[in-house]
């Protein structure tokens, strides 16, 4: 255990191994005025850095070896660690997925934006079904919390996409193991049903209110591993007189869906809608909310018809370049769009 | 109220509808006009959109063993007052299906304009329990905007404002009751020159051969659940050397946009029995 990872300023850490304390160890085993000689600091200076020093011995000893500094901190090669290890819900469309780096990430809050008649409820129920897969289909087995505030979520829907959700993994199962006698697995389609915390949202206050409710919810059902809104948007385009509240109650509400997002690590995906901005003379299309609202959210993508296809673009991520994909709306839900298909044969 | 109650868990096995009187349009529907949402129906003037209308308010009436709601319906008119001849005419049709005078399930409300809808909304808390209603159906919600809004950016602003709060309420009552609430809509012509936004499944909707748009804009757009667009095209029939030759008009419904429906459309024809989907 180095000292150079302590939480000391600079000039401390410089003294430190001058003095020759390069290890964790060797400054355990000192008094606080013999440190004070040694770095010519005075006895409370002195006092202090054994504290940070024994704190983090102690908590060395409770992480076994961990980098945990202070109180949640973490190294950024701990980080990319766990992002590299971590699973993200698939899009059931690969091209989607491709553009995404593998899906919806967890820890992080997606908004997705477009006009009506997009696909928006379709990619939020298609994650609500697919955050289901189990762990041995490459999935996460968790659960998801649908927020819906249009009432656009269609029970019916849900079941068409569980149905050939599970039957895709009736389908890779029996690919994957040749042996019938294998493939004896239990995929009820109603089970994913089951698995679907499903809110409905008639107000804003309702909408906070459930926001807030959420933190305690998820720490009884630590296994939900999605947090759907269905749209974000919706009352909060009705006559907000006083548009610093809106902007106000809207910070908060994306301040504790980031929280929920890291803590429980979990995904938070936000669905928006789009509205025409009026920009020097012309009307440009933008998702709704404002600018303000615009860093509320890690990852922003938009879905727009290009010709007669759907397309999804990546306007905002911190770790994918930005791009687009198509992708197809079916009965199935959401899956590569079939023209990409054909150009992909045809090359 | 606690948050945990807005939860519903275990979810419900399906979302009740509301037949069409028809079980081609159910069809395309998907059994039929869902309730606790808000469907919109599109269409120029003349293409059945009214008719339909008043077959809803009918069918409504039906006992739900027939794919209705066994309740009574509330029809709010901005543009014409309610067709009585007809409903009286359709009515003929539902009678040997029910007990009762299917005329006196029919309640009717004129509307002045979009204050006046917000008014009466909250009045359905008493309404809706009282009169048993299940069916709410506004005809039209475009002429509840037409005229009192100007063409200003700042307007449109308080113009879409007053959307969202209309569907709002509408949502909580649909919600609240189970009530399936259906609105009518008006088309607008589309400018060749303007570059016009795509909302749903088709690049660009026709009706008699013109371009047209669903009246109100993008804002509007989000405010319904499920869109349905009817529209008309003019057929000539019989042989060509004729001058007169038979103008034959054939209407067509198709899915805009719905959660659970996917882009399909159906032809139809206004009989005296009512609005029916034909195979052809």
């Amino acid at each position: 255990m180095e000292v150079s990872s302590l939480p000391l300023s600079a000039s401390q850490r410089g003294k430190l191994i001058s003095a020759g304390y390069t290890s964790l160890s060797s400054l355990c085993a000192t008094s606080s005025c013999n440190l004070a000689r040694d770095l010519k600091i005075s006895e409370n200076e002195a006092a202090d850095i054994l504290k940070v020093a024994s704190r983090r011995s102690g908590l060395d000893k409770i992480e076994n070896g961990g980098q945990a500094i202070m109180n949640g901190a973490q190294t950024a090669w701990d980080m990319l660690h766990e992002e590299e290890s971590s699973i993200c819900i698939t899009t059931s469309c690969s091209d989607l997925d491709d553009i995404l780096g593998g899906g919806i990430r967890c820890k992080e809050v997606t908004e997705i934006g477009g006009v009506p008649g997009i696909g928006k409820t379709q990619l939020g129920i298609q994650l609500a079904v697919n955050v289901q897969i189990p762990a041995d289909y490459g999935g996460l087995g968790g659960k998801a919390i649908y927020i819906d505030t249009e009432g656009s979520f269609m029970v019916e829907r849900a079941l068409q996409i569980a149905e050939a959700c599970a039957d895709d993994m009736l389908e890779y199962n029996s690919l994957l193991w040749k042996d019938s006698q294998a493939c004896e697995v239990n995929i009820q389609p109603r089970a994913f049903l089951n698995n679907m915390f499903y809110f409905r949202i008639c107000t804003y206050t309702e909408q906070i209110a459930v926001i807030n409710y959420l933190e305690k919810f998820i720490s009884e059902h630590k296994d939900v591993k999605v947090v759907i809104i269905d749209s974000i948007t919706f009352h909060f385009r009705q006559d907000f007189e006083d548009m610093a509240l809106r902007t106000r109650l809207l910070g908060g509400m994306a301040l504790k869906l980031m929280n929920l997002a890291k803590r429980f690590n979990l995904a938070v995906v936000l669905l928006n809608q789009v509205t025409t901005k009026y920009n020097e003379g012309s009307f440009q299309l933008t998702l709704a909310l404002g600018d303000s609202w615009s860093h509320a959210s890690t990852n922003r993508i938009i879905l727009y018809w290009n010709g007669n296809e759907r397309h999804a673009y990546i306007d905002k991520s911190p770790s994918m370049r930005s791009a687009s994909a198509p992708y197809a709306v079916t009965i199935k839900g959401i899956r590569n769009s079939t023209s990409n298909c054909k150009r992909v044969k045809l090359m | 109220m606690n948050p945990e109650d807005l939860l519903r868990h275990p979810l419900p096995a399906e979302t009740p509808k509301l037949t069409l009187g028809c079980p081609l349009l159910d069809r395309l529907l998907g059994g039929g006009v869902p309730c606790g949402t808000i469907t919109e129906i599109v269409a120029e003037s003349g293409t059945g959109k009214t008719q339909l209308s008043l077959q809803l308010l009918l069918a409504a009436q039906l006992p739900t063993s027939r794919g209705g709601l066994s309740a009574s319906s509330l029809y709010l008119h901005s543009e014409f007052p309610l067709p009585f001849r007809r409903l009286h005419q359709l009515s003929i049709f539902y009678r040997p299906h029910l007990q009762h005078n299917p005329l006196d399930h029919v309640f009717v409300e004129p509307l002045h304009s979009a204050d006046h809808l917000l008014d009466l909304l909250p009045r359905l808390d008493f309404l809706v329990p009282k009169f048993n209603v299940k069916l709410i159906v506004i005809d039209s919600i475009a002429a509840l905007f037409r005229g009192e809004f100007e063409n200003t950016p700042l307007e449109l602003k308080r113009r879409s404002s007053m959307f969202f709060k209309i569907s709002s309420k509408l949502r909580f009552h649909a919600r609240k009751f189970g009530l399936a609430v259906v609105l009518t809509n008006q088309v607008v012509d589309v400018m060749e020159s303007s570059d016009n936004l795509r909302i749903g499944n088709s690049a660009a909707l026709c009706s008699s051969g013109r371009r047209v748009c669903p009246a109100l804009g993008l804002s509007w757009a989000n405010c319904v659940n499920t869109r349905l667009f009817m529209w008309r095209e003019e057929e000539r029939v019989g042989s060509e050397d004729e001058n007169f030759g038979n103008m034959q008009t054939r209407r067509f419904i198709r899915v805009v946009f719905a959660p659970h429906l996917p882009d399909t459309f159906c032809e139809f024809v206004i009989r005296r029995e009512g609005l029916f989907g034909i195979n052809r």
